[in-house]
């Protein structure tokens, strides 16, 4: 057998084995996902998050996308090009995602302080 | 003749050498593959909490990461091991770099955010007691007690008192009544304190001074 094919074998099934494992292990539970999907406010209470839920269809989305490029392209020896189109919209959903997290961590709570400065005033 | 002989013989040499290198640099990498897909499989590589916080919730932020990281490293493990012979490309496309950015860069924010908040670091579970005022006398007015639960579902929690009979009572909203009027021996400190139902490990105390 070339030594290059062995090369190649090496690497698909040291890659394989643990994309297997990891996957395994997220669908089984072996790998912790409580309240993936969930954010936590300031109070400390949860709450199913949507800008979480859009982040991961975006995540998986490109990150599937960009590995069939690269099967179908990996014998040119050059890794594809991500669309500047696609991290537009990459960039996009994360923005929603941070953009939701500092509004439930951060703004209710400068809302409140404020709220609350106002009522000390008033009374 | 004697020096393409020896320059044959250079070149054999150092081809003979080249191999048996490359060979025992796959066997050795290959083992180490091994090594880390075994202690993974068995566990004793721990990937429970590859994608949780320090209170045990799983985070997007690092998930998000974790599929970028292991794509992008397994696309270029992948472009490297399949041209024949293997080879390093000769370029990172920006666009790569762009989407590891993101990714990178949406990880760290999303870590300040949470930081500024003591929930988002710790998962904190604490009840806290808020009253009015602290001070009254027998006979006199009660005093509301009110309990702040954080991070727990249930905000359910129980009320008591130390010393538990002689200087007032509490029911179980949080109202304390100091004991009656004419009752001369009722001076002191009073204990409040409220226990979490669903974790009873989580409490607060207050005093309260009898004039």
């Amino acid at each position: 057998m070339p030594f290059t094919r062995i090369i190649w074998y090496e690497v698909v099934l040291f890659l394989g084995a643990l994309a297997a494992i990891i996957a395994y292990r997220l669908l089984t539970g072996g790998i912790n996902t409580n309240y993936l999907l969930y954010g936590t406010q300031r109070d400390g209470s949860k709450y199913f998050s949507p800008e979480r839920l859009q982040l991961l269809l975006f995540t998986l989305g490109t990150a599937m996308f960009y590995l069939s490029d690269v099967l179908q392209n990996r014998n040119t020896g050059q890794l594809p090009d991500v669309p500047a189109q696609t991290l537009v919209l990459l960039g996009g959903s994360h923005a929603i995602y941070l953009g939701g997290k500092a509004y439930t961590m951060l703004f209710k709570k400068i809302a409140k302080e404020s709220n609350d400065a106002d009522t000390h005033a008033d009374g | 003749m004697l020096i393409l002989m020896q320059t044959a013989e250079r070149v054999y040499t150092r081809t003979w050498v080249g191999d048996l290198s490359a060979w025992v640099a796959l066997g050795f990498l290959g083992l180490i593959g091994v090594a880390i897909i075994y202690n993974v499989f068995t566990g004793k590589i721990d990937l429970s909490g590859l994608i949780s916080e320090p209170s045990g919730e799983a985070s997007m932020s690092r998930f998000q990461l974790l599929v970028f990281t292991f794509v992008i490293a397994a696309s270029l493990f992948l472009v490297i091991a399949s041209p024949a012979p293997p080879a390093f490309p000769a370029l990172i496309p920006n666009g790569i770099l762009v989407l590891l950015g993101i990714s990178s860069s949406s990880y760290l924010v999303s870590k300040g955010i949470q930081h500024s908040s003591p929930q988002g670091v710790t998962g904190l579970r604490q009840v806290t007691i808020k009253v009015a005022s602290n001070v009254t006398t027998a006979g006199g007015p009660s005093i509301q007690c009110q309990a702040e639960v954080l991070g727990l579902s249930d905000p359910a929690v129980t009320w008591s008192i130390d010393p538990p009979t002689g200087l007032g009572t509490i029911d179980p909203n949080g109202l304390y009544t100091p004991p009656p009027a004419g009752d001369e021996e009722a001076t002191g400190k009073v204990t409040i304190k409220v226990t979490a139902k669903e974790d009873v490990g989580v409490t607060d105390t207050e005093t309260i001074t009898l004039t």
